[in-house]
């Protein structure tokens, strides 16, 4: 599997051996990684002005000093962060069940420690994989939001009602404008938004 | 005793009549002994009197013999009429009861006469002819008789209006064995009282003469007057006239107390009421204070009676001279079979019955003191034993003599029993948390295991990572590079192999020794899987116990808050009591410190004595719900440098710990899914809170074993 450029793992671990060990093994698949003692460093560097830029993953180990693994995935949750930094929480038996639970919340997926350590890496590029889709989603809505806010009043009212299914000459009767008017506005609602037909129109609001 | 009242009173009313005839009794006895004494007197008297009566008539009768040989000697010899007259005249001077003699023929003429000179004549106004009749039977009786008759008396007139019972004698003189006479003496009757009686005889008394019919002739005396008169009678039986002697005594009116003896029984009669009053009064005395012991006595017994604790008596001997109903109740036996009873007694256990018996030798030796309390173990009637604590006393009796000993006797066994009940609770969480400090030590070793085998398998698979890129590189060099010595490219790819080879094997140990970690562990945590739904109520309930048990130990005080709307958790029960009695520990020895030399000064001075385990309802959310339990307590809060390590297994603040509790319990309460942490409370001390889930009705949150696998394969 080809790595995916810029992409970036953190690793929040409190144990130095496990951190460096794992920031080793990454970077021999030629992985970026970050590595973090704690918890609370790790939130200080992406809770507030953060946003995801490159598509990246988290590995969490669930029992930390202080600040849990836990808690810091709730905190990702309520940052907003979860879509596009998917976590993987790392485990040693005892936190099993607490791991799965996480799973059901929306984690990435758990792994229990001693891990198998080449799946692991290929589950970190999955991951990465579903951030890359994740800011690539995103990026989509947001071009799309670009796109729609080129538009006019006029051309947003026929593009709603060329969506819906409209006929021309229903759209024209509706805004009470002539056909001629209609098919102006509907040629530029269709070059702004980069299509070719309705139907391809429709499937991109679709996804907004 | 049922109606002790109108018992009561019947009694009183006996005693009262009882004593109203005691009184009768006693009056009528001293009414009975001073009339005896008044009969004695007067039967003293009444003897008396007879006995002058007697001697009266005696003199009179010798005073008339006298008088008979003085006229026989009158006519000694034939005397002249003269001559006679002078002698007579003589005679009559000397006795004045004789008021005229006569000197008559045989035919009755008057031959010489002499009159009384004493006083005037008596037949001046009778004629002395009126009484011939009678002088003529008497002398004629005389002569029969041959001696001196006497005639009935009768009255004879005096002048001035007076007058005078007289009586006549005749007296036949014979003269060489021929009746030539008579002489006739005329007696006055009063005069023969007055001169014949003894003077001493009649002082004090009444003499007369009556007749048998009681009409009196003639008196000597005065008449005396009063209620009571003795009289006394007494026949003057005279030849020819028969006289009553009547004596009565003017000293005859006795008095209320007539003498000494009268005197002395009445005064010793009123001592006797005086002493029956005194002892009437001393016995309603007695009554009363009887009455009150009886009270106090029956006040003492309802008060025994009602005891639960035994009381036993034993005198110096050992035997048992009382028990009260719960002694009985406790040992099951009748006090007829405890009381009188000696060693050994009935209720103790065979086995023990030596020991006891020396221990009770040796006490009653004196060479013991006795003890304030004691434990032993008695034996009811059906055998079975039990624990009783007995307190002694020796009884002292009213003069200060010890007498025997009072024992009171509680029986322990229920208390035992409570005993025993918490300490088997305390040895099941003890072995509970036994369990779990296993389960916990394999759970750190296998995590603090796990961390450098986790990252010794890293390294090996990067270094696998590292080598495969290398081997690529040198195949592409090899066959670019054609002019290389094939040597050398054949010693490369063999190194890489063999390194290759090593990294692999490093790998799959590392994996291995995790596994057997895994196993070990699972192996431990097998019976913790188990999930129920418990109140937290219960929860907090089953550790209570345990927890008071160390706060009164401790001094403290414990105090729940729960929230009743709390719903069930989905928990294992024993590790999460464990869990809650180990931060319930913490927080009480956080309380106490570390001991009470502490130099913390005003930290340790202001530590308060409370401890709080609160129950509540967690903020939740739409996927889970959560149930929050905090321990609080006042300590002295956690230093920043024991905060850094405090989940640090085998960390530390108290010399004896072991540094596992509060590890074991964060473990614990991950394995549940919540979560356990610690912030500083207000103004000193600590919370110590951790979280359970909800148990959901359908339990669609339990996690098995089975999902754990299902999800990890899932993920793989």
């Amino acid at each position: 599997m080809e790595p995916i450029k810029n992409a970036t793992v953190y690793i929040v671990d409190d144990d130095s051996g496990v951190r460096d060990a794992l920031a080793w093994l990454l970077r021999s698949r030629r992985l970026t990684s970050e590595t973090f003692a704690s918890a609370e460093a790790f939130e200080l560097r992406v809770c507030g002005a953060f946003e995801v830029r490159s598509p990246s993953c988290v590995l969490l180990d669930v029992r930390m000093a202080a600040l849990s693994g836990l808690a810091m995935f709730e905190k990702l949750i309520a940052c907003g962060l979860l879509p596009t930094l998917p976590v993987i929480f790392l485990t040693g038996h005892a936190d099993v069940p607490t791991a799965v639970d996480a799973v059901k919340r929306g984690a990435f997926d758990f792994f229990e420690k001693p891990f198998s350590d080449n799946a692991l890496v290929d589950r970190i590029e999955q991951a990465i994989g579903h951030s890359a889709a994740a800011l690539a989603r995103r990026s989509e809505a947001f071009s799309l939001k670009a796109q729609l806010g080129g538009l006019t009043e006029r051309e947003r009212d026929v593009m709603r009602l060329v969506v819906e299914g409209l006929p021309n000459k229903l759209v024209a009767d509706q805004l009470e404008i002539s056909v001629r008017t209609v098919e102006v506005h509907r040629a530029r609602v269709f070059d702004k938004m980069g299509v070719r037909s309705a139907v391809e129109l429709a499937n991109l609001l679709r996804n907004l | 005793m049922k109606f002790p009242r109108l018992a009561g009173i019947n009694r009183d009313s006996r005693r009262g009549s009882l004593w109203v005839l005691l009184m009768v009794l006693v009056l009528t006895l001293l009414g009975i002994l001073v009339w005896l004494a008044g009969r004695y007197e007067a039967s003293l008297v009444q003897s008396r009197l007879e006995r002058n009566a007697v001697e009266t008539v005696t003199d009179i009768r010798s005073g008339l013999t006298r008088n008979i040989q003085a006229f026989q000697a009158l006519h000694a010899r034939e005397p002249a009429p003269d001559a006679w007259r002078g002698s007579a005249g003589e005679l009559l001077r000397e006795h004045r009861e004789i008021l005229r003699l006569e000197w008559r023929n045989e035919a009755l003429q008057t031959l010489a006469y002499a009159e009384t000179p004493h006083r005037t004549p008596v037949f001046e106004r009778l004629e002395r002819g009126s009484v011939q009749a009678d002088l003529n039977l008497t002398c004629t009786a005389a002569r029969r008789l041959s001696g001196a008759a006497y005639s009935s008396s009768y009255f004879a007139p005096q002048p001035g209006g007076l007058g005078l019972e007289v009586m006549d004698m005749c007296l036949p003189v014979v003269m060489a064995g021929r009746l030539t006479g008579y002489t006739v003496a005329t007696y006055s009757l009063q005069d023969i009282l007055g001169e014949l009686v003894g003077k001493q005889l009649v002082r004090g008394i009444t003499l007369s003469f009556t007749e048998a019919d009681g009409t009196r002739l003639a008196l000597m005396g005065v008449p005396s007057r009063g209620s009571r008169i003795f009289v006394a009678q007494q026949l003057l039986d005279l030849p020819g006239n028969t006289l009553v002697v009547r004596m009565d005594s003017r000293q005859g009116a006795p008095g209320l107390f007539p003498n000494v003896l009268t005197a002395l029984v009445t005064a010793m009669s009123l001592a006797l009421l005086a002493v029956l009053f005194l002892l009437a009064r001393d016995m309603r005395r007695r009554l009363k204070v009887e009455h009150d012991l009886g009270e106090a006595l029956a006040f003492r017994k309802a008060m025994e009676n009602s005891l639960l604790t035994g009381l036993r008596a034993r005198d110096l001997q050992g035997r048992i001279t009382y028990v009260n109903p719960a002694f009985c109740k406790m040992v099951g036996l009748q006090p007829e079979d405890l009381l009188d009873h000696r060693f050994p007694s009935p209720y103790w256990p065979p086995e023990l019955a030596s020991v006891y018996q020396q221990r009770q030798e040796t006490r009653l030796s004196g060479n013991q003191s006795p003890r304030a309390s004691h434990e032993s173990v008695f034996m009811r009637q059906d055998g079975t034993r039990f624990p009783v604590l007995i307190m002694e006393a020796p009884l002292i009796n009213a003069v200060g003599k010890h007498t025997g000993w009072m024992s009171a006797i509680l029986d322990v066994s229920e208390q035992r029993r409570s005993e025993e009940i918490s300490r088997a609770s305390q040895d099941r969480l003890q072995a509970s948390a036994r369990l779990a400090m296993v389960g916990e030590m394999a759970s750190l070793l296998s995590h603090e295991l796990n961390q450098p085998l986790a990252a010794i398998s890293s390294y090996a698979t990067g270094s696998l990572n590292l080598l495969q890129g290398e081997i690529e590189a040198a195949g592409a060099s090899a066959a670019a590079c054609t002019m290389n010595p094939p040597a050398e490219g054949a010693t490369a790819p063999a190194l890489f192999d063999d390194l290759q080879l090593a990294m692999r094997r490093i790998a799959e140990q590392a994996e291995r020794a995790g596994k057997v970690i895994k196993s070990v562990h699972d192996f431990v945590r097998r019976r913790e899987r188990v999930r129920e739904p418990v109140a937290p109520q219960s929860l907090l309930d089953a550790v209570m116990p345990l927890v008071n048990l160390q706060s009164r130990k401790l001094g403290l005080q414990v105090v729940t808050e729960v929230d009743a709307a709390c719903p069930p958790v989905l928990c294992d029960r024993t590790m999460v009591e464990q869990v809650l009695l180990n931060l319930s520990r913490n927080g009480m020895q956080a309380m106490q410190g570390p001991d009470e030399t502490s130099d913390a000064g005003p930290a340790a001075g202001q530590r308060g004595n409370v401890l709080t385990l609160r129950i509540r309802q967690a903020a939740t959310d739409a996927q889970s719900r959560w149930v929050e339990f905090a321990v609080i307590d006042r300590g002295e809060g956690i230093s920043p440098e024991a905060a850094k390590q405090l989940f640090t297994p085998f960390f530390t603040t108290r010399e004896e710990g072991m540094g596992l509790g509060l590890s074991l319990c964060r473990t614990v309460i991950e394995q549940h899914g919540g979560f356990l942490g610690y912030e500083t409370a207000p103004p000193q001390g600590t919370i110590f809170t951790f979280t359970l889930p909800v148990a959901r009705a359908c339990m669609a949150g339990a996690i098995t074993r089975e999902d754990l696998q299902e999800s990890s394969h899932g993920t793989d």
